[in-house]
């Protein structure tokens, strides 16, 4: 076990260095884009620079894939809340993939955490909404959980097999298609007659992955999930502890935050129940 | 607005003149048309307002008021804070100690009185008590048309709603009033219990509504929603008038010991009762009578109740803290297994009770299997989930070949209704486990859509094996910056806007050129013009004047046929007296369009000329067609 801390410790040593380098080298890129005349000198710091954040990168790649590989040997061990504090760490290091958030939920889940574990698979639906096995163990998750909790529309769930990269993406390609045959038109008035349906059904298209895209982004942005971590909490009627109870939710249930005051936060429980939680009891992640 | 108030004024009184003016209507539309005459007259008022701002009629006032002087503690009352002839930027807003008070909205009359217009601003505030006494709302001082105006004090009493006494209530008196009861004096902490809330109206009472209640103090207890009772409705004779009865439930558990008190509650609904004002003929009056409305403070009696604790005495040590009426029935399958194996343990506990808090105690006796995750399901059958059954289901393996049964299960709880703990117990089931590898492992854990129901996966799916496509977040940042929200993903979406609207710029211009020969005629002939010059410049540094005189006449020619707009080929040096459009044109100018021509007519007899001669005579020729070009076709 101490092997495996001191060697993640050493990893993150290097991924500092690695990052470190990453920002030095995009202090030396910057001026030597903004020099006027590209001479011979700035063009060898720049073919460093770009190889020295080339390396870089596949260094900090190697390392969270040998540290990745140690949680998954404590998995496979069923020591799952040293796997769980391992993946957690390389998390913390500011690296992310679905796979590694969902070995990360199956690690809290195997724990005794289904708060944790449903916050992590959460975060890697967003990643990857179309993931089966992602979604097959979260449903299993979420099944486990009693109490008062929220689940997403059907609309919600709709909207959340694309993630909000691929919707702003597939907008943005029915948009450039759309007005490429728009400027198409006015180049080539005689090829109106041609492009006049393929035409409007780009710009449907447009209109209805805008639409899409809006509520994706307003459900992002402007709305929020708290996931409970606690073994079993008591929401408050106000935002402070001496307040009556208001519901009692258990560790994993989802629920969909109304307001935030001080390191409070008021969630709606369903049946019209709301109330107020700390929140270092819950993990809070965006609606979609 | 920087508009001189007269001058509007008397616009305005001009137009609504002209638009009152019957004969005129008449004349322009052969109508007599009330309604459109009061409409000018009103669309000239509101153009008034938002062109001038305020024209004031006289003086500028400012008066405060309230709707009410007394009122009961949950009730609100209105303050309004009027403008007349005048408004003021900064509005105060009173502050009260013990008084709520919050700006509601603004309102705006502009009334049009004999060439007159008054405006009147109203504020409204929206003023609630915290606590029950004599307010005086201070007067308020605002700056109308830069003069300092104040209103007098307010005074506003708040009393403390209550309930009626019994002989007001059995008098008949009594509009509407509220009463709560509770079903037991003593209850348990932990235990359920449902209070009734009942709201009387009396037989006279045409309709009501807007049934608010401001106060529910329940201290001690967690109280669930309050529940409309629509099926138990009821009508009851209360001394000697008749009453129905609206009533309420309002679920409780109580969560402290000690003496408590459930109330009391206070609330407003709003009635319909029976005109007053209206005489006449009482059978048609029923028809057409639509009722005064009267909002009533209620008030209700606080209701005592003593919550007991549970006693020490005989509790179960596997006791979690369920309290009702309750029994058990337990299934467990398959029965014959191999080590490792899972087994569905399924209970059941239905009866009444506090449900949703209920848990299966940690059974001991499993020591020999692992356990998975507890899962559970409630059914209610009853509103308020205090009545049905939860269904835990529990998935075991056994760990050993040794493991013969599936050891007793034991679920205890206390009944409120007897005052002792039970414990229910489902005997031991007899288990064949086999040792492993005598049969294959089952397979786990498959997507839950594709099993079937009595396949459901029994654990999660497996980690993954590679950290795949790995991103770095940012320092500072919970998440990677989604597309949408980098300004440089949205910038770029404008670039095929941009594209458009310059292709279509192009091809509006392109569409006008085509659709305007003289257009293209021209830019065609200043095209011609410059290459020509051009030429010209290179015919006189080679000293050709043959090629030289051809070239400056035929540009001649084609700048003189575009300023006249007539084939170049019909130009010759007459046309400078003959056309009207050169007439306009300077004489500098006409005289040296002759001097060119003329140079062109010798050149065909006169002997050769050299290239300096030839290159001022270019000049010339640019100054010329130059001059030309500013003449108006």
């Amino acid at each position: 076990m101490k092997d495996h801390f001191t060697k993640l410790t050493t990893s993150r040593e290097k991924r500092r260095r690695a990052a470190a380098l990453q920002n030095a080298g995009a202090f030396v890129i910057a001026p030597a884009l903004r020099e006027a005349s590209w001479t011979a000198p700035a063009l060898w710091r720049f073919g460093i620079v770009f190889l020295a954040l080339f390396f870089a990168g596949n260094l900090f790649a190697a390392d969270v894939t040998a540290d990745f590989s140690a949680a998954n040997k404590l998995y496979a061990q069923g020591k799952f809340a040293d796997a769980a504090a391992a993946y957690e760490k390389i998390l913390q290091t500011g690296a992310q993939s679905p796979s590694l958030l969902f070995n990360d939920a199956n690690a809290e889940f195997k724990s005794g955490h289904p708060g944790k574990a449903i916050a992590a698979y959460r975060q890697a639906a967003q990643l990857s909404p179309r993931d089966a096995e992602l979604r097959a163990n979260l449903a299993f998750v979420r099944n486990q959980v009693q109490g008062a909790t929220v689940r997403e529309s059907r609309w919600q769930n709709w909207f959340g097999t694309l993630t909000l990269n691929e919707g702003a993406l597939l907008t943005a390609v029915f948009l450039w298609a759309m007005f490429a045959l728009l400027i198409a038109r006015q180049i080539r008035p005689a090829l109106v007659p041609k492009l006049k349906t393929a035409t409007w059904i780009f710009a449907a298209l447009t209109i209805c992955s805008a639409s899409v895209l809006a509520l994706q982004a307003t459900n992002h942005f402007y709305s929020a999930v708290a996931v409970v971590t606690s073994a079993e909490t008591t929401a408050r009627s106000g935002p402070f502890d001496e307040a009556q109870s208001a519901f009692t939710a258990r560790d994993g249930a989802e629920l969909s935050v109304l307001d935030r005051h001080g390191d409070w936060v008021q969630v709606a429980g369903g049946a019209g129940k709301t109330g107020w939680l700390n929140k270092n009891q819950v993990e809070i992640l965006p609606g979609a | 607005m920087g508009w001189n108030a007269g001058a509007v004024r008397a616009w305005i009184e001009t137009g609504v003149r002209m638009a009152m003016a019957d004969n005129l209507l008449e004349k322009i539309l052969h109508l007599r048309l009330p309604k459109l005459r009061a409409g000018l007259a009103a669309l000239f008022a509101c153009l008034a307002v938002l062109v001038s701002g305020t024209v004031p009629a006289g003086a500028a006032s400012f008066t405060a008021s309230l709707d009410r002087d007394t009122m009961t503690l949950g009730e609100n009352a209105t303050l309004s804070l009027t403008f007349e002839g005048g408004q003021s930027k900064n509005v105060p807003t009173p502050s009260v100690p013990g008084l709520q008070i919050t700006q509601a909205g603004t309102s705006q009359n502009v009334s049009w009185i004999n060439g007159a217009m008054s405006s009147t601003v109203t504020v409204a505030f929206s003023v609630a008590a915290r606590q029950a006494g004599e307010f005086t709302i201070p007067a308020l001082t605002a700056d109308v048309n830069g003069q300092p105006l104040s209103t007098k004090p307010l005074k506003l009493t708040v009393t403390t709603a209550s309930a009626p006494s019994a002989a007001a209530v059995n008098s008949g008196n009594e509009v509407a009033f509220l009463k709560l009861a509770f079903p037991k004096p003593k209850i348990y902490v932990g235990e359920s219990a449902v209070a009734r809330l009942e709201l009387y109206l009396r037989d006279d009472v045409q309709n009501f509504g807007n049934f608010q209640l401001t106060s529910t103090p329940t201290d001690g207890f967690s109280p669930g929603k309050i529940t409309d009772l629509q099926n138990q409705r009821r009508r009851v004779q209360v001394g000697n008038r008749v009453y129905t009865v609206i009533p309420y439930a309002v679920p409780l558990t109580a969560v402290k010991t000690g003496p408590l008190v459930l109330g009391a509650f206070t609330g407003n609904v709003v009635v319909v009762l029976p005109s007053q004002n209206e005489g006449g003929d009482p059978f048609i009056r029923q028809f057409f009578n639509q009722g005064d409305q009267k909002q009533i403070p209620l008030a209700t009696d606080p209701v005592g109740v003593e919550s007991l604790p549970l006693p020490e005495q005989n509790k179960p040590a596997n006791f979690t803290g369920a309290i009702g009426d309750f029994k058990m029935t337990a299934t467990a399958g398959p029965t014959n297994v191999t080590v490792g194996d899972p087994i569905t343990v399924r209970v059941q506990i239905s009866g009444s009770g506090s449900l949703d808090t209920l848990t299966l105690p940690p059974q001991d006796a499993w020591r020999d299997f692992k356990t998975y995750p507890l899962t559970s399901k409630l059914d209610t059958s009853d509103q308020f989930g205090f009545q049905g059954a939860k269904t835990f289901e529990q998935i075991i393996s056994p760990q050993n070949s040794d493991v013969h049964e599936l050891p007793p299960l034991a679920f205890s709880f206390f009944n409120p209704n007897d005052g002792q703990y039970h414990t229910l117990t489902e005997p031991a089931a007899p288990l064949v486990v086999k040792a492993a590898g005598a049969t294959p492992m089952p397979t786990i854990a498959a997507g839950k859509n594709s099993t079937p129901e009595n396949q459901a996966p029994q654990d999660i799916l497996p980690i993954k094996e590679n950290p795949g496509a790995l991103a770095q977040i940012p320092v500072g940042q919970d998440s990677v910056e989604p597309l949408i929200a980098k300004p440089i993903f949205l910038i770029t979406q404008s670039v095929p806007v941009l594209a458009f609207l310059a292709a279509f710029v192009w091809r509006k211009r392109a569409d006008n050129l085509a659709n305007n020969p003289r257009l293209r005629r021209q830019r065609a002939v200043a095209q011609l013009v410059r290459d020509g010059l051009n030429d010209l410049k290179k015919f006189a540094a080679a000293n050709q004047p043959d090629e030289f005189f051809a070239l400056l006449f035929r540009l001649l020619q084609e700048q003189l046929g575009e300023r006249l707009d007539c084939p170049a080929s019909a130009i010759t040096e007459n046309v400078i007296d003959e056309h009207s459009v050169l007439r306009s044109a300077p004489k500098m100018t006409l005289d040296a369009l002759r001097e060119l021509f003329q140079l062109c007519n010798q050149a065909r007899y006169a002997p050769v000329r050299g290239a300096s001669e030839l290159n001022s005579v270019a000049m010339k020729l640019e100054q010329t067609l130059g001059e030309l070009q500013e003449v108006k076709a």
